[in-house]
């Protein structure tokens, strides 16, 4: 299974997908003028490791800002975990937030509730 | 994912159901399935929606917080700039006062010598020995040093700004 590597810019968040530890990291800014090209590789490429059964993803998603259009991809991106997870792989996510963003910390929150998955929502320390 | 859009799923599913309406005949139980599947999407987009538009609100209000953050940053920074500028001139000022006292000084003791030395003796030749005519001219070049000042000061003042501006407007330039 390839890893899926993405340079982070001022619009589009970093992204480093290791298929072989399960380690899926997000972070960084996600603004991009086209969402969907941004996204759909990401989503094209968990499809394409579910079929490969994992046993155990970690995703950590380290996001500053996103807009709405990003927020539906990261719902969707978390919708491709809860299969995993329903497939029987140990599924966690790790949502970090800067100690002093309470909005980011809130949408952990949120995405925690609406997707069902095992979360830790931690404080990113310096 | 060959329908490039965001809600791509979302419109298949609708697709599906359209199509579902087209037909000309259907049992009860697959009218049954169809309005089930069709509630369980509904229900999915209504979750969608409701969480993507907090989420969304939330953020628009971190990002007012941020534009308020910078708004006030620029004030404090014009503040910071005007009271640099301001510092600046003082200086500006103090300097060329400096430079304009000591430039008409020299003017005056340039002046006196002269007085004394070319001017003095033509009073004398002319006036012979009236002291009067050698004291007021001595009294007007005293009289004159401090308008003088003022005007050298000024003057160069003006020429400092305008050289300060001409500066301003290369560095905004490059």
């Amino acid at each position: 299974m390839n890893n899926l590597r993405i340079d982070g810019s001022k619009q589009t968040p970093e992204i480093d997908f290791n298929g072989q530890t399960g380690i899926l990291k997000i972070s960084g800014r996600s603004i991009p003028e086209n969402t969907f090209e941004f996204f759909n590789p990401i989503l094209l490429w968990l499809d394409t490791y579910s079929a490969e059964k994992p046993a155990k993803v970690v995703a950590k998603v380290k996001l500053e800002y996103f807009n709405t259009s990003s927020s539906k991809y990261i719902l969707e991106v978390l919708k491709r975990l809860k299969s995993f997870l329903n497939d029987g792989c140990d599924v966690n996510v790790e949502w970090y937030y800067e100690e002093d963003d309470e909005e980011m910390m809130e949408t952990g929150e949120d995405y925690q509730d609406v997707s069902g998955l095992p979360f830790e929502i931690k404080p990113i320390e310096d | 994912m060959s329908n490039q859009s965001i809600y791509h799923r979302e419109l298949e599913n609708l697709e599906q159901s359209k199509q579902f309406l087209k037909r000309n005949e259907y049992s009860k139980m697959e009218l049954q399935l169809e309005f089930k599947k069709l509630v369980e999407h509904y229900e999915e987009l209504i979750d969608q929606v409701k969480i993507i538009t907090k989420i969304s609100d939330r953020l628009q209000g971190k990002l007012n917080k941020t534009n308020e953050a910078l708004e006030l940053s620029n004030v404090q920074l014009a503040e910071l700039n005007n009271q640099l500028n301001q510092t600046i001139d003082e200086l500006t000022e103090a300097r060329i006062g400096r430079r304009a006292a000591t430039l008409v000084m020299i003017m005056a003791i340039g002046l006196f010598i002269i007085s004394e030395v070319a001017i003095e003796p033509m009073i004398d030749d002319y006036f012979g020995d009236n002291y009067f005519v050698g004291l007021s001219l001595k009294l007007i070049v005293a009289i004159l040093i401090k308008p003088g000042e003022e005007f050298t000061n000024k003057y160069m003042l003006r020429k400092a700004r305008k050289k300060q501006l001409a500066q301003a407007k290369l560095r905004m330039g490059s």
